[in-house]
């Protein structure tokens, strides 16, 4: 599933007992997604955070003629810059919302399974920001092709995610989320274009179960 | 008789020196203040070492994603330098040629042999990398004559173009700079914003303590170096703007004004200068 970015050991998770409270819990918000297709298993094997570069390639070149066209995507330096701009805004966001839950215990001494969610995700968020760090490098690094329209449209879907993020109301409910935003940013900032469509489907798919787990919530778009 | 004729002799000298001959003090000036400017080089050498800063506040998984970035941003950072050391070298032959004799340029030239080494990669884009080839041949031309045509004017309008398009890259790149580096501030702050209130055992109050501490300096060191990206930045655009300016206003150099106006940019650069070295 792509709902976990953690397949390693979390330092920051010192409690032993605490660990897998959180794996449980992000995972069951990823099985709760309606209608999961079967190709995104792929994808997330392939896309794992982590995974060497190369057999990311590997696994990206059977797309390629697809990818093609997407890889104009990230029209320019600029863009890249907007992109990168705008993974900071959801890693800031969900900063934020973190902040909150923890404010929200006022003093009083937060579950041990809370604190191991709060750390994955605060990892997630430090993930994100690598992502970012990545897409500004490649903003100094890469020439890149004009194309500007995928782009408008991932700009809109990452401004999506992060109004989301703000919005809702349960923490656990976010991981589900920063899970497909992960794995479409990565996506990105390896320049893993085929896949990035993927990716997109997967954010809407979030965004979709999310719907369904807060009904009456305000998180219309 | 004679005297009459030296007259006239000084006269046609100082005729054709007023044409050419202009008051070079004020391009001198900004020319060396433009070449002192300092900033750029330190913040591309604080970029290529976000990592090293970085690391130990990441998860695993984020490390190794980091790394790899790392690398990236060491492969470009000669390129990033480079573009630099042709302006700095551009601005002390300016320098040089409206009669300062303080810059010894003999052997700079080899600085400009290689070129950009990463062309295709180097994350300039094209009209950059041409700036830099177009700005390397004139200094070239102009160095290795010897200054037989001591000609500020020609440099001037020769190389404007190229000078415009090179600093335009190193804001460019500034920019960029200074967000990864809110990126960073937010990455090593934001562990420690979430991580203290959830620590309030008995047991962690001596952690707390200097988790605090820690944070309390590292807030004051990105708040210090938050300043130099926006000085920088203004430093680069004076810069700029000047040289666009004395480029339009070059049949009339020794105009009040233009000399004026020129004396205004180095004042604005040497304060700015003095407020990067200050700190």
């Amino acid at each position: 599933m792509a709902t976990s970015s953690h397949s390693n050991p979390d330092p920051a998770a010192d409690d032993a007992d605490t660990t897998p409270p959180s794996t449980a819990l992000r995972q069951q918000v990823g099985s709760a997604l309606p209608n999961q297709p079967s190709t995104p298993d792929t994808i997330v094997t392939s896309m794992a955070p982590g995974t060497p570069p190369a057999a990311q390639h590997a696994a990206a070149t059977g797309r390629d003629a697809n990818g093609a066209a997407r890889a104009n995507a990230l029209s320019n330096m600029e863009h890249v810059v907007d992109l990168a701009d705008s993974v900071v805004c959801i890693a800031d966001d969900l900063h934020e919302r973190i902040l909150q839950e923890i404010a929200s215990y006022n003093g009083r001494t937060m579950p041990d399974a809370q604190k191991a969610l709060l750390r994955a995700l605060t990892d997630d968020e430090l993930l994100l920001r690598q992502y970012a760090h990545a897409l500004y490098a490649n903003a100094t690094t890469f020439v890149i092709h004009d194309l500007a329209q995928p782009q408008h449209r991932l700009m809109a879907l990452t401004a999506q995610a992060a109004e989301k993020i703000r919005r809702i109301g349960v923490i656990g409910e976010v991981t589900g989320l920063v899970g497909g935003i992960l794995l479409l940013v990565g996506s990105i900032a390896r320049g893993q274009f085929s896949q990035v469509g993927a990716a997109l489907e997967k954010i809407q798919l979030h965004n979709a179960a999310l719907k369904t787990l807060k009904p009456g919530s305000p998180t219309k778009t | 008789m004679t005297r009459r004729v030296l007259v006239l002799v000084g006269l046609l000298v100082a005729g054709c020196a007023s044409t050419g001959q202009v008051s070079l003090g004020e391009v001198r000036e900004f020319a060396n203040a433009s070449a002192r400017l300092g900033g750029y080089a330190e913040l591309s050498r604080r970029y290529r070492d976000t990592y090293e800063r970085e690391s130990p506040y990441l998860s695993p998984q984020a490390e190794r994603m980091a790394r790899d970035t790392d690398a990236r941003r060491r492969a470009v950072f000669d390129d990033f330098v480079a573009i630099q050391k042709t302006l700095v070298l551009y601005m002390q032959t300016l320098s040089l040629l409206a009669g300062d004799g303080r810059y010894d340029l003999s052997g700079r030239i080899d600085d400009l042999g290689s070129g950009l080494k990463a062309m295709t990669d180097s994350g300039l884009q094209q009209r950059h990398v041409a700036a830099y080839t177009g700005m390397s041949r004139l200094l070239t031309r102009v160095i290795t004559s010897r200054y037989q045509n001591r000609s500020v004017d020609t440099m001037v309008r020769d190389g404007n173009a190229d000078v415009q398009t090179l600093i335009d890259a190193m804001i460019v790149l500034t920019r960029i700079y200074e967000k990864a580096n809110e990126n960073e501030r937010k990455t090593v702050l934001g562990l420690f914003n979430a991580e203290i209130p959830m620590a309030n055992r008995n047991a962690d109050r001596m952690l707390v303590t200097l988790a605090k501490v820690h944070l309390q300096n590292k807030t004051a060191e990105y708040k210090l170096i938050d300043r130099r990206y926006k000085l920088a930045q203004q430093g680069l655009t004076k810069v700029a703007l000047g040289h666009q300016k004395m480029r339009e206003n070059m049949d009339k150099l020794s105009s009040e004004e233009t000399r004026h106006m020129l004396a205004g940019y180095v004042h604005d650069l040497n304060l700015i200068r003095d407020a990067l070295s200050g700190e």
